[in-house]
């Protein structure tokens, strides 16, 4: 029975995907990263702060990519293919971590906003004005910078503040599902607000909250690649924008273009994705979209 | 509606100061010691001591607070730890830096979003409408560094059309005030990181301007425009596009305090000496009153932002104040 409902839930989201040209592209490329996230400590050919010496013997400082180093080298001789491969890993874990935590976060101060409504929602919507009014770069340079680089904190320094946009759309959706014949007719039946609120709000605003995890993860994915570029990033594990933050204080900006392109494509395909599936979800929660 | 904007306003004050309260507490909680945020740990015991004094950290956290409060109302905010300037006096140009840069970008972004999202519905499922969709999309998931990097590696170092960074040729003078955005070399500065924010934020007013197009076009008054006999272009500029730009303007204020707050990014790679760059510089060395007085400052101007542009929607669309606020 259970595994049922879970197995009717994941045909679903596949035939979402499925029926969206970009959404697919983005599953694809999204399934890719996840693999090589998952076996990166198997597949990364060198230790990532491992200094390499060509065959002859001499450091190998800014190799442009060859078929001993696929990506080139970095100024210190570190193979640009095993970092971006490890910084994968860390960057999903980010994204995903603070992705998933911040749109639990914001679907429940969403759904008990709108359903509520009254005092409760006055209180939760006016912290949200007040996390509003936080600018996300300088509070997460702030928190980093106080309590440690440490990818935990940058972690909890995203789900501070990513939640709140999916808060807010949220909560305006539930306020328009509350007024709804069905959610009346469960009340008169005598169902418990949380089973109304978790079992039959919640299921209608599906395709939504998808949406705002696809859009969640994305925007923690740029958070932390802006805040690793300035350099406020965990030193013991790299991500894309931390490689980039390399780039940027090794003064090779001009010349190594291959230690550049790498990071930002990987950053650009990874949130594009995101994107794109979000908008396969967003013309699922929002039909009239399609039709045009 | 007089009634609803002073309400926003208390709204307003009362986000600063809660903002401000959060702020306190962070500095606070942070481990070791916390009076390191107002004196320098390079400083030996005794002055220690005697600017702790002096500033009033000896004193139980409820007073420190009410200091903290009252320093930042009479603009006293104490002095950089680096430069031991007064915090007040670095701030006062930077965030004119910022001001400028950000108008300008998002000026840029707002009316060629608005423009490309009118064309796009207009002639919808054409090749300029998927193009443009997907590139915006794109543009969208590339961090401003990479564009901006992007930008001075093609522009500046290869075609060298571009300065690579600063707000003005070193050696030449800028005029203060507003007499600098006349400057050329200043304008000639400004170009590449007004783009390349604007590039960042474009997908959202153009997607909403083109949703919003469709949205309207299906209204009675269009098609009696169009019954009418007026041309095309008369209906989709003149009739359509006037209330379909609602929306945009809604979320025109979430944005700027959204590119406010990301604007730290592009002043780093273009070193455009505003509020960002300094908020990076502060916290890498650790200068907190720097730091503090970026954060409130930006943040009071992102707030202040947002009410400017919740009083002007309540005249552009009155029904807002009647029903009782934004829903």
């Amino acid at each position: 029975m259970k595994f049922s409902i879970v197995k009717d839930f994941l045909v679903a989201q596949y035939k979402i995907i499925r029926g969206n040209r970009f959404g697919m592209f983005g599953a694809v490329i999204l399934l890719f990263f996840g693999v090589i996230a998952l076996l990166a400590p198997y597949i990364a050919p060198y230790e990532l702060w491992e200094s390499l010496r060509d065959s002859s013997g001499k450091l190998a400082i800014l190799r442009h990519p060859s078929l001993e180093f696929p990506l080139g080298t970095t100024a210190m001789g570190r193979d640009l293919l095993s970092q971006l491969i490890l910084a994968t890993r860390t960057t999903v874990l980010i994204g995903l971590t603070s992705g998933l935590v911040s749109i639990l976060i914001g679907a429940n101060i969403g759904l008990l906003s709108g359903y509520y409504g009254g005092k409760l929602d006055e209180v939760f919507m006016r912290f949200t004005d007040i996390v509003y009014g936080m600018p996300f770069l300088p509070f997460l340079i702030v928190l980093i910078s106080l309590f440690g680089r440490n990818i935990w904190f940058v972690i909890i320094a995203i789900c501070c503040i990513i939640w709140r946009t999916s808060a807010r759309v949220i909560r305006a959706q539930v306020m328009s599902i509350r007024q709804r014949q069905y959610i009346q007719a469960a009340k008169a039946r005598g169902c418990s607000n949380f089973r109304i609120i978790y079992g039959h709000i919640m299921p209608n605003i599906l395709p939504l909250l998808l949406l705002y995890t696809a859009f969640n993860i994305a925007w923690s994915v740029l958070a932390e690649a802006g805040a690793s570029f300035l350099g406020f990033s965990d030193p013991n594990n790299i991500t894309w924008g931390g490689m980039l933050y390399n780039l940027w204080i090794s003064g090779k900006i001009r010349t190594a273009w291959w230690w550049f392109a790498t990071p930002s494509i990987c950053i650009i395909l990874l949130v594009s994705a995101l994107v794109f599936i979000s908008r396969a979800y967003e013309e699922v929660a929002n039909p009239r979209l399609k039709q045009r | 509606m007089q009634e609803f904007i002073i309400r926003r306003i208390i709204y307003t004050v009362f986000t600063i100061f809660a903002v401000a309260t959060i702020l306190f507490c962070i500095f606070r909680i942070m481990p070791g010691d916390p009076t390191a945020q107002v004196i320098s740990p390079a400083l030996d015991e005794a002055s220690q001591a005697r600017l702790k004094e002096a500033f009033g950290l000896d004193k139980p956290l409820y007073i420190q607070y009410g200091l903290y409060l009252k320093g930042l109302v009479t603009l006293e905010w104490g002095r950089s730890f680096t430069t031991s300037k007064p915090v007040f006096e670095i701030l006062k140009y930077r965030f004119w830096n910022t001001v400028f840069l950000m108008g300008a970008a998002m000026s840029f972004t707002l009316i060629l979003g608005t423009a490309l999202g009118m064309i796009m519905a207009w002639k919808r499922g054409g090749p300029l409408d998927v193009s443009a969709t997907v590139s915006a999309l794109v543009l969208q998931s590339a961090p401003p560094f990479v564009t901006g990097i992007l930008f001075l590696m093609i522009l500046s170092y290869k075609l060298d059309f571009f300065p690579t960074g600063g707000m003005n040729t070193p050696g030449e003078r800028l005029p203060g005030g507003i007499a600098m955005l006349f400057n050329t070399d200043f304008l000639h500065h400004l170009v590449l990181p007004a783009v390349t924010t604007a590039f960042y934020y474009l997908a959202t007013p153009m997607l909403i301007m083109r949703d919003s197009m469709l949205e309207v076009t299906g209204s009675d008054y269009i098609e009696l425009a169009q019954a009418k006999g007026l041309s095309p272009r008369t209906v989709m500029i003149k009739h359509a596009a006037r209330n379909a730009l609602l929306p945009v303007f809604t979320v025109s204020s979430v944005l700027i305090g959204f590119a406010l707050g990301g604007q730290v990014i592009v002043e780093q790679v273009f070193s455009w000496p505003g509020m960002g760059l300094l908020m990076v510089e502060a916290a890498s060395a650790h200068d907190y009153p720097v730091a503090q007085a970026t954060f409130l400052l930006l943040a009071t101007l992102i707030i202040v932002l947002n009410l400017l542009a919740d009083i002007t929607y309540c005249y552009l669309d009155p029904r807002i104040s009647v029903s009782g606020g934004k829903q």
